[in-house]
């Protein structure tokens, strides 16, 4: 099935995506507004690829993080960096490989 | 230690539960093995994750840096316009593959470069310098998508891993012990019963023998 | 005894993801959409390059002796760890792309060895569970 490109995030990645060919976009406001925006996404059903700044979701917090455990299997979400190249110190993939087997795996560092 | 299974001491009941603890250590073993297929598959995932990561996030700086120059060439209105008029219709296929019973999201992604014609932004805002920018964009998109796909795949293994994980545990740590636990009751009841019947029959020997 | 049920239950999932018929390489490479229906009704598709390098591995003749996906079964009783390729092509095979000395019709590779395997043959190898 086909489906579609969603960015939410600061203006620049959002029209750099968008010139790309993402057809939905939504440039970062208030918490309030982005989560309704969101929620629009999640429960859309044409879109299949999310991308979201780590900056963005770091703001919406718990909120967001609730979004994307109780969704459907689509959107795929994927949170990247600005352009700033900002990703978070703590890595949700490390972390999950750290409780699954007990032991630090070094994760390459992110491209600046 | 208090013993969870009540079972009354009968050959029946032993037979029954040594058949369960054969069921239940077998099924601990295999999902051991599940459990062990899960890691490897996990840390291959894992593998391509980094990898995918690194060339994703490099493209999608290199892209960031050829928008701001065309914010600087053009202008941010234009460019903020051209990318309202663009045509932004990417489309991805998405379907399901499976690893060892596990449904993964398989994408499939056309192709996302495209010449300034296809992109459709007026032609007389063209400018070369916001091409480069929509390519550089393409080419991250494309990138990132498939990292969207593989850090799919990598939480849907462990989500399994974990089920299989407690489950293992469950067996290995609850289960199996209280089955044991039982085991050795009935073996033990069944003992001092046959010696009380030994003890038993010997006494009623010697009754019938001293009547004699 | 719905413990039972449950191990039961478990137990019967495990090779539910393999296909009900195996196809041999060579009928594989000359289809155009090589695939294998699972006997959770799931379509399993193998990548053609991955049927090109194992083609490359084999002589003509032994092309439609082996079976894809090649199994790689893991049994308790051969020890944690432990699994097992069967088979004298995809044994063949197998000890080629782990370099190994070839032996018998059987071949016991370690976990190592599995995670080679898997990495190289992604979607033409899978996990048997015996017992």
């Amino acid at each position: 099935m086909s489906y579609r490109i969603a960015v939410v995030g600061d203006q620049d990645t959002v029209t750099g995506l968008a010139l790309a060919g993402a057809t939905y976009a939504h440039i970062h406001t208030t918490n309030e507004e982005t989560l309704a925006k969101l929620n629009e996404f999640f429960d859309s059903e044409e879109i299949g690829v999310l991308l979201i700044t780590h900056r963005v979701a770091e703001e919406l917090g718990y909120d967001f993080r609730r979004m994307v455990r109780t969704k459907r299997l689509l959107p795929l979400v994927l949170r990247i960096p600005d352009k700033t190249g900002y990703v978070p110190k703590v890595d949700e993939l490390r972390e999950i490989i750290r409780r699954t087997v007990g032991a630090e795996i070094m994760i390459k560092k992110e491209g600046s | 230690m208090a013993i969870a299974l009540a079972v009354s001491p009968t050959r029946m009941e032993l037979l029954k539960l040594k058949q369960r603890v054969g069921l239940a250590q077998k099924g601990h073993d295999l999902l051991k093995e599940k459990m062990d297929a899960l890691v490897i598959e996990f840390f291959e995932v894992v593998r391509r994750i980094q990898e995918a990561r690194m060339k994703a996030f490099d493209q999608l700086s290199v892209a960031h840096r050829a928008l701001s120059m065309g914010f600087a060439v053009v202008g941010t209105l234009e460019t903020k316009q051209a990318s309202k008029e663009t045509k932004r219709e990417l489309q991805v296929e998405i379907s399901t593959r499976h690893i060892m019973g596990i449904a993964v999201p398989a994408v499939e992604v056309g192709e996302v470069e495209r010449n300034a014609l296809v992109r459709g932004y007026g032609l007389h805002m063209t400018s070369s310098v916001l091409d480069e920018a929509s390519r550089e964009f393409e080419r991250a998109l494309k990138l990132l998508i498939e990292l969207a796909e593989l850090e799919a795949s990598a939480f849907a293994i462990v989500r399994e891993l974990e089920k299989t994980k407690r489950r293992v545990n469950a067996l290995e740590y609850i289960l199996i012990p209280r089955l044991r636990e039982a085991l050795k009751f009935i073996m033990m009841r069944l003992d001092e019963m046959e010696r009380e019947n030994f003890t038993r029959l010997k006494r009623i020997k010697a009754m019938m023998e001293k009547r004699e | 005894m719905s413990a039972d049920r449950l191990i039961k239950f478990e137990l019967s999932k495990l090779n539910v993801h393999l296909p009900e018929r195996r196809l041999s390489l060579k009928e594989a490479l000359s289809s155009a959409k090589p695939q294998v229906m699972s006997r959770d009704g799931s379509v399993h598709t193998f990548k053609r390059e991955e049927l090109e390098f194992l083609a490359g591995l084999l002589p003509e003749a032994d092309r439609d002796k082996l079976q894809v996906p090649i199994l790689i079964a893991l049994e308790p009783k051969l020890g944690r760890g432990t699994a097992r390729i069967s088979g004298e092509a995809e044994v063949k095979v197998v000890s080629q792309v782990l370099e190994k000395e070839l032996t018998a019709v059987e071949l016991l590779i370690y976990r190592p060895e599995v995670a080679i395997l898997r990495r190289k043959l992604p979607t033409t190898t899978q996990y048997l569970f015996l017992w």
